[in-house]
């Protein structure tokens, strides 16, 4: 096996933000130890849903800054398109609206509104599937429906990232949310295991099977199978 | 503390802040160990490549508008079936006469539903209702006080006479009489019972009978 054994060529590259921003399991879990900041954080996020309950539109305002880019960032790489990624906030923001009467604060209201984006974006999926299955029957169709190259904020790594969401779409649903949601959006496992309504320790070990897959697929053909294929 | 490279996965999994540094240590005397933890820290670094945190303020724009329809559209539903709304369109003197109809209404339903219940008339044809109890009760004590003088009248051919025919119609007047006392009683009991009225009746009228007889054979 290589240095990396990642099939690809980023490995190198990316070495420098290794060493700019380390970011292992263990010290994540320190921030989620409680503190002051942790109690303030609760504080506004009820102070939030309260206003959101008065329908004060200020504070959806202030959830969409707040939280607004993840959101999408999350529907995005959920459906792949970024279109589809900005209606699935929408929508989830008028879910919140019409549902806050209901939240009755088991979880925080972020945790409570990531789970409905989760909901909302799967629900897309569905819908854009169905949508796809009864074009299938009309060539012409078929064939506006194939997926259009996306337009994406520049990346640093545009291969490594391809490679990424094509790994990532193989993996089970609840596999990629987990990795999305801890790799990708920085939640701890006990907001994930709220927001999937899954355990903590399902939350980790999901986590771990989801980069297991990953590196698997991700991972070079060995010099052994190479030349026995050969 | 020591690990080894069979606890690499259980660290990897829901390894704490010591076995993490456990493994980094032992990672570095073991090669296998030191390529798989570069390579699961490089997924979460490779992880910040699907980040992409563009403002875009037009996404604002067009929740704020549709949440803003949706609040109105929400309202409106709510107005459309309030009692306050409907009141709201009605001037004061048409809100009193509404609120005096509603009061009326109200008190004439209650009492209607709490007005004193009678008992409801027996439809059974074998009771007799009050009017026609108490004439059933003049006929039949006139009739009772005519079969008495009929009696007063057969007395003496009945004490005086000593043929076994006599006999049998003493003991026939006698079993007559139990049995009227007896039909009496229990009419006392259930007044408007007309089958007891009836029975009581063909006593009466055996009775009768017989005493005509009595008076036959006497002259």
């Amino acid at each position: 096996m290589g240095i990396m054994g990642l099939a690809l060529a980023w490995e190198t590259k990316i070495l420098p933000a290794v060493q700019r921003e380390r970011r292992v399991e263990p010290f994540r879990e320190q921030i989620a130890a409680p503190d002051k900041a942790a109690e303030a954080g609760r504080v506004e996020d009820a102070a939030l849903a309260a206003a959101c309950r008065c329908g004060d539109v200020h504070a959806y305002e202030r959830l969409y800054s707040l939280h607004g880019a993840r959101m999408k960032n999350l529907a995005r790489n959920i459906l792949g398109s970024p279109t589809d990624a900005e209606d699935a906030v929408q929508e989830t923001f008028l879910k919140v609206q019409r549902g806050i009467a209901s939240f009755r604060g088991q979880s925080s209201f972020v945790t409570w509104t990531f789970r409905i984006l989760v909901n909302t974006c799967y629900d897309a999926r569905r819908s854009r599937l169905r949508k796809k299955e009864v074009a299938a029957d009309d060539e012409q169709q078929r064939n506006d429906a194939a997926p259009r190259p996306e337009p994406h904020a520049p990346v640093a790594h545009p291969a490594l990232r391809l490679a990424l969401e094509r790994a990532l779409a193989k993996l089970t649903r609840h596999q990629r949310d987990v990795f999305l949601l801890y790799e990708v959006e920085g939640f701890h496992h006990a907001e994930i295991s709220a927001m999937l309504e899954i355990s903590e320790a399902a939350s980790k070990n999901t986590l771990f099977q989801a980069k297991k897959n990953l590196r698997q697929m991700l991972e070079p053909p060995r010099a052994s199978n190479v030349a026995g294929a050969r | 503390m020591n690990v080894t490279c069979k606890d690499r996965d259980r660290i990897f999994e829901n390894g704490t802040e010591a076995d993490w540094a456990a493994l980094e240590a032992h990672a570095a005397t073991c090669m296998p160990c030191a390529e798989e933890l570069r390579a699961w820290k490089s997924l979460s670094l490779a992880a910040a490549e699907l980040r992409d945190y563009t403002e875009s303020p037009a996404l604002w724009r067009r929740i704020h508008h549709a949440l803003t329809e949706q609040a109105a559209a929400s309202q409106q539903r709510r107005e459309r079936w309030s009692w306050r709304f409907l009141f709201a369109n009605l001037s004061l003197s048409w809100q009193t006469a509404v609120a005096t109809a509603f009061v009326v209404v109200l008190m004439i339903s209650a009492g209607w539903l709490l007005r004193p219940t009678k008992q409801p008339p027996i439809q059974q044809g074998s009771l007799l209702k009050s009017k026609a109890l108490i004439e059933v009760e003049h006929a039949e004590s006139a009739y009772v006080q005519a079969i008495d003088k009929l009696a007063v009248e057969a007395k003496p051919q009945l004490e005086n006479s000593a043929t076994p025919l006599m006999s049998n119609y003493r003991e026939k007047l006698l079993v007559l009489d139990s049995a009227i006392d007896d039909l009496r009683a229990q009419t006392g009991q259930n007044p408007s019972n007309a089958h007891l009225r009836y029975q009581l009746l063909a006593m009466y009228q055996e009775k009768q009978r017989t005493l005509q007889d009595i008076l036959e054979e006497k002259r």
